[in-house]
């Protein structure tokens, strides 16, 4: 699959239009959501728990279908593009997931070293990429201890190095730095900075203000189901 | 050093799975020698009438009897052995007469005071046949008391009940390979069910659904034709151990002939931990196919 043309300057990497979102019969969770993710832009979304921030993660990183509307990704049409094209798109996208879902049987090297492995990389292409990027979310000591072993903050300093690790063009996660202390989540939102620096999409799901305010990022936020507020503020620097 | 851990994990709590597909592999173990022997003991039965001739002399019913029956079955066998098509023809002695008898009679020399019908065997030239109309004609003229048996109506119902046999023996042998193959369906299924959040998140993570399928099928494969193999390696010692209870002359089971295997029977055997591997192999894929297609 071309990676090219959502690489292009201007060109937008995510769009939403009136989308919609439902789960089986139950009510609308999301609701005529508009939006764009400009390349190399970083934004916050936030509301208020059950607002519905995760399902609207769940539609970018292709986890779910919208019940309306159009989600355009990487310049695909989703209503149009084909279920073979997936897998190369979400490999452009890393995810940090809420409850961080990390394979317990494998050590935090093997975890962090997943994507690349999905992507066909060699482990002696990747060895040297992997530990230097554990130890800079402080896990250098740690490269073949088992998640279950490992504290709720270590555990999702993991899945932030997991989704980073394969240099994604749009990184997503889902309250990153909620178990982390203070530190480290300044850490955690500096190793974004330095990402989007680099031309990674950032988008950032939280209800943390004092993270949203550490930065002039743009913010979106859910209130109820509905995309109400957009601040534009300066890219980080 | 970077420990380079394959991305499945180990088998936990399988082992009752791998216990139904041993023991499922143990039946058709059992099930497969049993049709082989069927086959050979039907095959034996047939191919040791084929080819054969009987003629049976009735003893006289006054007179010496001694002497006229020995002249009846010289007479009997000057025209067997004029005959065209007859390779060889022999009147047997009163002691294999006796034998034939002992099952029914005992070993005591009761035999020897019945009168029995002289038995004269005759074997047909390979290839050739024999007008056995005629032969009838020709017996009768000299031995009237003659009854010329070319085995053709036994040789007819042996051929349907041994043909019964085998079919039945197969039929058996396709019924427990279809629920050995539907066990091995059900435990590979079984597996992936309870790692079914990894092929999820494998999946959301940009993988291919034949990168996710490798990963699983082979370990599925390896871990059903391993119980297989179990279950297959019990049923040929069990076949073993009869045959060798045969060899030294004891009768496994009674009225039954002899129910060891050959060794080329025994090269069947390995199709079971393979074929229950491809299953497990090819269950693992689909199972996978159908999981990520139901994810989005």
């Amino acid at each position: 699959m071309n990676r090219g043309p959502a690489c292009r300057y201007g060109l937008p990497m995510v769009r939403f239009e009136n989308v919609g979102m439902r789960y089986g019969s139950g009510p609308e969770v999301l609701r005529d959501v508009n939006f764009v993710l400009e390349p190399g832009s970083f934004t916050f979304l936030t509301g208020l728990s059950g607002a519905g921030k995760t399902t609207l993660l769940k539609l970018i990183y292709l986890a779910e279908p919208p019940s309306r509307g159009l989600i355009t990704l990487f310049e695909y049409d989703l209503a149009v593009a084909k279920r073979s094209d997936f897998p190369a798109l979400r490999r452009r996208i890393g995810v940090v997931f809420q409850d961080f879902r990390l394979l317990d049987h494998l050590s935090v090297f093997d975890n962090v070293a997943l994507p690349l492995k999905i992507a066909g990389s060699r482990t002696a292409d990747f060895t040297e990429d992997v530990r230097e990027l554990l130890g800079w979310v402080g896990l250098g000591d740690r490269l073949q201890a088992k998640p279950p072993t490992l504290s709720g903050g270590e555990q999702q300093r993991v899945a932030i190095a997991r989704a980073v690790v394969a240099r994604p063009d749009l990184l997503i996660a889902d309250e990153p730095t909620g178990n982390v202390d203070p530190e480290i989540g300044t850490r955690i939102l500096r190793l974004f900075n330095e990402l989007n620096r680099f031309g990674t999409t950032v988008l950032i799901a939280t209800h943390d203000r004092a993270l949203v305010e550490s930065t002039e990022a743009d913010e979106m936020r859910l209130v109820e189901g509905r995309l109400v507020q957009l601040r534009k503020g300066r890219r980080p620097a | 050093m970077i420990d380079n851990h394959p991305i499945m994990p180990p088998a936990e709590g399988t082992k009752p799975l791998d216990l139904m597909i041993a023991v499922m592999a143990l039946l058709a173990g059992l099930a497969l020698g049993a049709s082989l022997i069927a086959d050979r003991v039907a095959t034996n039965w047939q191919s040791g009438l084929s080819g054969k001739l009987t003629v049976q002399i009735l003893p006289p019913a006054q007179g010496t009897a001694d002497d006229g029956l020995k002249l009846e079955t010289e007479a009997a066998l000057k025209v067997l052995r004029a005959t065209p098509g007859i390779a060889r023809a022999r009147a047997l002695s009163m002691r294999e007469q006796a034998s034939l008898v002992s099952p029914w009679l005992g070993q005591d020399d009761i035999a020897a005071e019945l009168p029995l019908p002289q038995l004269i065997d005759a074997d047909v030239v390979p290839g050739k046949s024999v007008d056995t109309a005629e032969l009838k004609r020709r017996l009768k003229a000299v031995v009237p008391d003659a009854l010329l048996d070319d085995h053709a109506g036994w040789m007819e119902r042996l051929r349907d009940v041994t043909g019964g046999v085998i079919w039945s023996a197969y039929g058996i042998l396709l019924l427990i390979a279809v629920a050995t193959a539907a066990a091995v369906s059900f435990a590979t299924k079984a597996r992936l069910d309870a790692h079914r959040d990894m092929v999820e998140l494998l999946h959301l993570m940009g993988a291919q659904s034949a990168f996710i399928a490798r990963i699983f099928e082979w370990q599925y494969a390896r871990a059903a034709a391993l119980a297989a193999a179990a279950g297959t390696l019990a049923a040929a010692l069990f076949f073993i151990a009869i045959g060798g209870m045969d060899s030294v002359g004891i009768e496994a089971v009674p009225f039954l002939p002899p129910l060891g295997l050959s060794p080329v029977d025994f090269m069947f055997f390995p199709a079971i931990p393979l074929s229950a591997g491809l299953i497990g192999l090819v269950t693992a894929r689909l199972s996978v196919w159908s999981a990520v297609s139901k994810i989005y």
